[in-house]
C-alpha cells in the first residue's frame, strides 16, 4: 500500500461532518480535509513524477559520475597500494642487498685485516731477522776492524821497533861489510 | 824555465868545464850539490827567494863551496844562481851530467849510500856494476841517510837496492 492510499484511508476515517452553516469544518487536529488530501496529493504525485522525469537523469549521472569518481579514486588508492607495496618490496630487497653488501664488506675487511696481519708480522720478522743479520755483520766488522787495527799497530810499532833497533845497531863496520855486500853481489851478478 | 833554456845552461856550463879542463871533477860536486840542493828545504829556499838580494844568494853559495869544491863548480853554480835560476839548477847540472857522460859514451849510474863510498869502493863498485850491466858507468855517489845502510844503485832504468831502508820497508809491507 502506498503512502496516498494510507493518506487517503486515514482521511475518509477522519471525515468532518458540516457545522450550522453547512460548512464542513475539520475537528481532526493532525488531517487536513479529503479534498485538500485529494489535490495535495495528486499535486505531490506530479512533484514526484516533476522530479523523477526531469531530475532523475541529473541525479542518476551525477551518481554515475560520483560513482565513477569514487572508483576512480579507489583504483588509484589501489595503484598507490601497489606501487607502495613493490616500493616496498623494493626497499626491503634493498635491504636485503645492504645487509649482504655490510656482511661482504665487513667479510672482505675481516680478510684483508687478517692479511695484513699476516704479512706484517712476515714483513716485522723479516725486518728483525735482517737486523739480526745486520747487527751480527757489524759486530763481526768491528771485530775484525778491531783486529786490522790492532795487527796495524803491532805492526806499526815492530817497524819503529825495527827502525830504531838496526838504525842503532848500524856502526861503520856494518855499513862498510853491507857496502862490500853489495859491490859483490852486484859483481857477482853477471 | 823552458827545456830549452835548461839545455842552453847546461851546455854553457859543460863547455866551460871541459875548457878549463876539469869536467870529472866539476860534474861530480855540481852533482853532488844537486842531490844537497833537492834534499835540503832550507838551501833550496835561500838560494831561490827573490827576496833575499843576489849577492846573499851568492855569498851563500861562496860559504858552501869555498875552499871545499874547485873554483869553477863554485863559480858555475854562482852564476846560476846569480841569473835568477836557482830553481832549475838540479835539473841543469843533470842535463850537464848527462851531456859529459854521453861525450864519454859512459851510463851514468846514481850510487846512493848512507856512508860515502872509498875511493877504491867506488873504483870496484863501478867495475861491478859495468859487469853487470855491460855498459861502462859513469858513477855519481850520493850520501843519502834515508837509505839507513847498504847502497842503491841506478843505472838508467835498472835498479839495483841493497839498502836497509827497503829490507825494512818489505818487512814493513809483510807486517
Amino acid at each position: 500500500m502506498s503512502a496516498l492510499g494510507i493518506a487517503i484511508g486515514l482521511r475518509i476515517a477522519a471525515e468532518g461532518k458540516p457545522d450550522a452553516n453547512g460548512e464542513l469544518v475539520t475537528s481532526h487536529p493532525l488531517l487536513p480535509e479529503s479534498a485538500e488530501i485529494i489535490y495535495g496529493g495528486i499535486a505531490s504525485l506530479l512533484i514526484f513524477w516533476a522530479i523523477y522525469k526531469f531530475g532523475g537523469p541529473a541525479i542518476k549521472k551525477g551518481m554515475a559520475a560520483r560513482t565513477e569518481r569514487i572508483q576512480r579514486e579507489l583504483d588509484a588508492a589501489a595503484a598507490d597500494r601497489s606501487a607502495a607495496a613493490t616500493e616496498a618490496a623494493q626497499i626491503r630487497a634493498a635491504k636485503g642487498d645492504i645487509d649482504g653488501e655490510r656482511r661482504r664488506i665487513m667479510a672482505e675487511a675481516e680478510q684483508q685485516a687478517a692479511a695484513v696481519l699476516t704479512d706484517g708480522r712476515a714483513r716485522l720478522a723479516a725486518e728483525v731477522a735482517d737486523l739480526e743479520s745486520r747487527a751480527d755483520a757489524e759486530i763481526a766488522a768491528a771485530g775484525a776492524r778491531v783486529g786490522d787495527e790492532l795487527r796495524a799497530e803491532i805492526a806499526r810499532l815492530s817497524i819503529a821497533a825495527v827502525d830504531h833497533i838496526v838504525t842503532g845497531s848500524l856502526d861503520d863496520a856494518t855499513h862498510q861489510e853491507l857496502i862490500e855486500g853489495f859491490i859483490s853481489r852486484v859483481g857477482a851478478a853477471r | 824555465m823552458s827545456d830549452d833554456r835548461i839545455e842552453g845552461y847546461a851546455r854553457g856550463l859543460f863547455e866551460i868545464a871541459r875548457a878549463e879542463g876539469s869536467i870529472g871533477a866539476v860534474e861530480d860536486e855540481l852533482y853532488r850539490f844537486a842531490r844537497s840542493f833537492e834534499s835540503s828545504d832550507a838551501l833550496r829556499s835561500a838560494l831561490t827567494d827573490e827576496q833575499i838580494p843576489a849577492a846573499k844568494r851568492l855569498a851563500i853559495v861562496e860559504d858552501l863551496l869555498g875552499g871545499k869544491a874547485t873554483p869553477t863548480s863554485t863559480q858555475l853554480i854562482s852564476m846560476v844562481v846569480g841569473a835568477g835560476r836557482g830553481r832549475d839548477l838540479p835539473a841543469i847540472i843533470d842535463r850537464l851530467v848527462a851531456r859529459a857522460s854521453s861525450a864519454q859514451q859512459l851510463e851514468l849510474a846514481e850510487v846512493r849510500s848512507a856512508k860515502p863510498l872509498t875511493a877504491d869502493q867506488q873504483t870496484r863498485l863501478a867495475a861491478a856494476l859495468a859487469k853487470a850491466t855491460g855498459k861502462q858507468v859513469n858513477l855519481k855517489c850520493v850520501v843519502d841517510a834515508s837509505v839507513i845502510g847498504g847502497v842503491v844503485a841506478t843505472v838508467g832504468d835498472t835498479v839495483i837496492d841493497g839498502t836497509v831502508r827497503t829490507r825494512i820497508d818489505q818487512l814493513k809491507s809483510r807486517l
